[in-house]
């Protein structure tokens, strides 16, 4: 072996020297920290995310050493260096061995013997490590020495490991308090642990076990339906419930020690279910043909099956028969589906007149308190009856959304005429602002106008204008008659006003007169003249009522009218019995009343004992949960903020609260949105 | 509201409702042969989906076909019985195996709840005449429909008050005639809503 060769084995033997050192110095830094954490938590407990932090900083602060104690010595890589190293410890080289490194050459070196350069090596080696040795030695003996609790609480925090904490222990065995929350298997949720459980939420069906330290003797949970005693298990006591669907307090006592853990369902929502095809009721001529079925289900939790229903009604009058089945059914998982089918309207055998009412439905996998069903809207397809006109079946169509925001002209009627009676009250700009404003309705009516003009013909409905700046748009009646004929090629003379024999005119001057008016109208409110356009508008009225009792269609024909002579009925002047007293009904708010006057106790108790208040506030709460969730939801943030001392965010909670049960005071510095509102 | 009794018969998308059209005039004219509540000379009809339908203590709902309602039909008649109001359905198949029967009681339970039988004590059948149980109708004695004479109504109840009523026995043709014909009558037949409308006002 050549004296470079023994110098680079020194040198390995060096480096293994420095790594165990940054390890030991490393692991001691780290096992410090966790220890002094697990003692200051046997002294005062620390929180779960501070734990967290803490273990982290032990974790990074020990890496932080070993690197740095091998970013210190990282020169014993180079081979010139522990070539001078040795130089320094043997002298006799006379830098032989440095040349021999430098020159790569090691003649300069032979004769020398090279075992004094390993023992030199192994020797500083473990000099070095025995001060780590021993340090880490004295820590792990600290470790050792605490609670294996106090050391997992440091070393491996988790959620609900409250139990193996040194401190606390004593009379009161509720706190500290952890709870368990299992949900059911179905849902696919995972198991959950909480330290000291003021509000828990878990699904219906969830079993949820509390568990605190000491005997089980004289540990109770009480709740609205039940009292339930605990029952040991080795050096603890636990108790388990099972999640109902109503929110429920449960009061846990030991002695006169007492804590609230407010448990509040989740409730598995049943599946919604959406048919997408058909689109909207029909009415076919004929009972053939294949109906083309679609639907979409979501579920919260998972959908278990879905399928398409059906019900066959025949005959009339008195007498009906019925058929029923079911399409496309599937199996399903997960929480969304897409369910289609085909119905063959021949195998149904239909005849005129019978109804096929269809829609879907899906189960979710709810094994607990379901399965919970979710079905969709029923479509009804009708086979028309002989010499029935398809057009009295379908003009019953409720209008399209987009015309749901259209104020009536009876609506803005009124508002103009309030206006006009506060006009002398009001500043001109507060005019002219208002009237704007009815006048921005007044168009959105007249466009509809328009749209129903051009649908009726079978325009696009919204040919007429689509910008009030157009410069193609209808000024006229004549005008929008012609915009309106042009667009369907319907009649050859459409602007035939003399004779008023043209079925266009014939059908749509109503509607024409309303339009020209509210243009009219439209153009007084524009420039803040209420006064001016109400005449127009009462013109729109009356041509929209024209038109309205000019193609009302009874589409059922018009049904009896018996009108019962009271007077004659009573045989007037005789007594014929009275009926018994009436008793008045409960105001409708009564259970806010009553939440009002809780509230307003609780906030009293807050002034002397924050934590009577808190658990007040959470009672309340449970009762809220099912009918007003954001009352619910104000109160247990006022519980917490009651809880931990801070005013400033426990009023606010309560004033948001008290906003939802009483509705917030209204301030109005204009005229009101509908004008009728003195 | 008005100050007097306004019998309203509930119009829904799905099914006919007007299927019994003569027997608003009948009970209103039972109501005021009877009794001095302040009562209107007509009916009225009112969509279930419609925020009128809260005018109306008591509303009527009858028909023969599926009953399925819309969304918004849903949403209000789940309003409607929380603010006290008082829906009284009835099988114009009287037929428990009928589509009306079972499209009708589902929408219930989806509606507001599951319908339990109604004792035959009950102070409905008390709230005016004295019945002992839900009177027969001359459909189920002669054994049409299912052939059963029903012993009991169905009924879901809020606090001890009905919200909803239900009756298999087909009083919708029992009660659908003119009211100039009750003088064929020896037992006049539409006492029994007598009793439905008090209750629907005091209970």
């Amino acid at each position: 072996m050549s004296a470079l060769d023994r110098l680079r084995r020194v040198r390995a033997v060096l480096i293994v020297g420095v790594v165990l050192r940054a390890v030991l110095w490393g692991t001691f830094v780290a096992i410090s920290i966790i220890a002094t954490v697990a003692i200051a938590d046997a002294i005062t407990p620390i929180g779960l995310t501070l734990r967290i932090l803490l273990r982290a900083i032990a974790i990074v602060g020990g890496l932080a050493v070993g690197f740095t104690f091998l970013w210190r010595d990282r020169r014993v890589r180079e081979l010139d260096r522990v070539a001078l190293w040795i130089e320094e410890r043997v002298p006799s080289l006379a830098f032989a061995l440095v040349t021999a490194v430098e020159m790569s050459d090691s003649t300069f070196v032979v004769g020398v013997r090279s075992s004094d350069w390993t023992t030199l090596a192994w020797r500083r080696g473990f000099s070095r490590l025995a001060a780590p040795l021993a340090a880490l030695l004295a820590a792990s003996v600290v470790l050792l020495a605490l609670p294996s609790g106090a050391v997992a609480r440091a070393g491996r925090p988790r959620p609900g490991d409250s139990l193996a904490r040194t401190s606390g222990t004593g009379a009161n065995r509720i706190e500290p308090l952890v709870a368990e929350v299992r949900p059911p298997v179905y849902s696919g949720q995972r198991r959950q642990e909480i330290d000291e459980p003021r509000d828990v939420r878990a699904l219906v069906g969830s079993v949820i076990t509390l568990r605190g330290r000491g005997d089980a003797n004289g540990v109770v949970a009480t709740t609205s339906a039940d009292t339930i005693r605990a029952a040991s298990d080795a050096d603890r006591w636990q108790i388990t419930l099972r999640v109902s669907a109503r929110p429920v307090a449960i009061r846990l006592t030991d002695g006169r020690h007492v804590r609230i853990v407010a448990v509040e369902p989740i409730v598995d929502a049943p599946p919604q279910v959406a048919l997408t095809r058909p689109v909207h009721d029909t009415v076919l001529r004929t009972p053939s043909g294949r109906l083309p079925l679609a639907a979409e289900a979501t579920d919260d939790y998972g959908i278990a099956s879905a399928s398409f229903e059906y019900i066959v009604s025949s005959g009339e009058g008195e007498t009906f028969t019925f058929k029923s089945g079911v399409l496309g059914a599937v199996r399903a998982s997960g929480k969304q589906l897409q369910l289609a089918a085909t119905l063959s309207l021949d195998s149904l055998h239909l005849k005129p007149g019978d109804i096929v009412h269809l829609r879907a439905v899906a189960h979710d996998a709810n094994d607990v308190g379901g399965p919970g069903l979710g079905v969709s809207d029923t479509r009804a397809i009708r086979i028309a009856r002989a010499g029935e006109y398809d057009s009295v079946a379908v003009d019953a169509a409720a209008p399209p959304d987009a015309q749901q925001d259209v104020i009536s002209e009876r609506m803005l009627i009124m508002l103009a005429e309030a206006l006009e009676k506060q006009r002398p009250r009001l500043a001109h700009d507060s005019v002219l602002h208002e009237s704007q404003a009815i006048a921005a309705d007044q168009k959105k009516l007249r466009r509809a106008i328009g749209d129903v003009v051009f649908t009726r013909l079978g325009g696009v409905p919204t040919g007429e204008e689509h910008t009030d700046d157009s410069p193609e748009r209808a000024k006229t009646m004549q005008d929008m008659l012609a915009r309106a004929d042009s667009a369907t090629n319907r009649s050859v003379d459409p602007v035939d006003f003399e004779g008023g024999e043209s079925p266009v005119v014939a059908v749509n001057k109503p509607l024409l007169e309303a339009y020209n008016a509210m243009w009219d109208a439209s153009t007084a409110l524009e420039l803040g003249e209420p006064d001016t356009a109400l005449p127009h508008m009462r013109r729109a009225l009356a041509a929209i009522q024209q038109a309205r009792q000019a193609e009302r269609l009874y589409l059922r024909g018009a049904p009896a009218s018996v009108v019962i002579d009271i007077d004659k009925v009573r045989l007037k002047g005789k007594d014929k019995g009275a009926s018994s007293a009436r008793r008045p009904e409960m105001p409708i708010d009564s259970a806010a009343s009553l939440r009002a006057v809780r509230l307003d106790r609780a906030i009293e108790v807050a002034r002397t004992n924050s934590s009577a208040a808190a658990d007040s506030l959470l009672l309340l709460r449970i009762d809220a949960l099912a009918d007003a969730p954001t009352f619910a939801s104000a109160l247990a943030d006022a519980a917490a903020a009651v809880r931990r001392g801070d005013g400033a965010a426990a009023t606010n909670a309560l004033a948001r609260a008290r906003r939802v049960l009483v509705g917030s005071p209204v301030a109005r510095d204009s005229l009101s949105r509908w004008g009728i509102i003195p | 509201m008005s100050a007097e009794f306004v019998f309203a018969t509930a119009q829904y998308e799905s099914g006919d409702w007007d299927s019994a059209p003569l027997l608003p005039a009948n009970i209103i004219d039972t109501i005021a042969r009877y009794t001095e509540i302040p009562v209107a000379p007509t009916g009225v009809i009112v969509p279930l989906s419609d925020a009128r339908l809260f005018r109306y203590p008591l509303v009527y709902l009858t028909g023969h076909l599926p009953v399925r309602f819309s969304d918004a039909e849903r949403t209000n008649v789940r309003a409607f019985v929380d603010r006290g109001g008082l829906l009284f359905v009835d099988d114009h198949n009287h037929d428990i195996d009928g589509t009306f029967h079972k499209t009708a009681t589902e929408e219930i339970a989806r509606t507001v709840a599951p319908l339990t039988e109604l004792p035959n004590d009950h102070p409905l059948y008390s709230a005016f005449f004295k019945f002992d149980g839900p009177p027969t109708t001359s459909h189920e004695l002669n054994g049409w429909g299912d052939n059963l004479v029903h012993k009991h109504l169905l009924a879901v109840q809020r606090r001890g008050r009905i919200s909803v009523l239900y009756s298999n026995k087909d009083y919708s043709s029992e009660w659908n005639y003119h009211p100039d014909n009750k003088r064929f009558l020896s037992v006049d037949n539409t006492r029994f809503a007598v009793n439905l409308v008090v209750y629907a006002l005091t209970a």
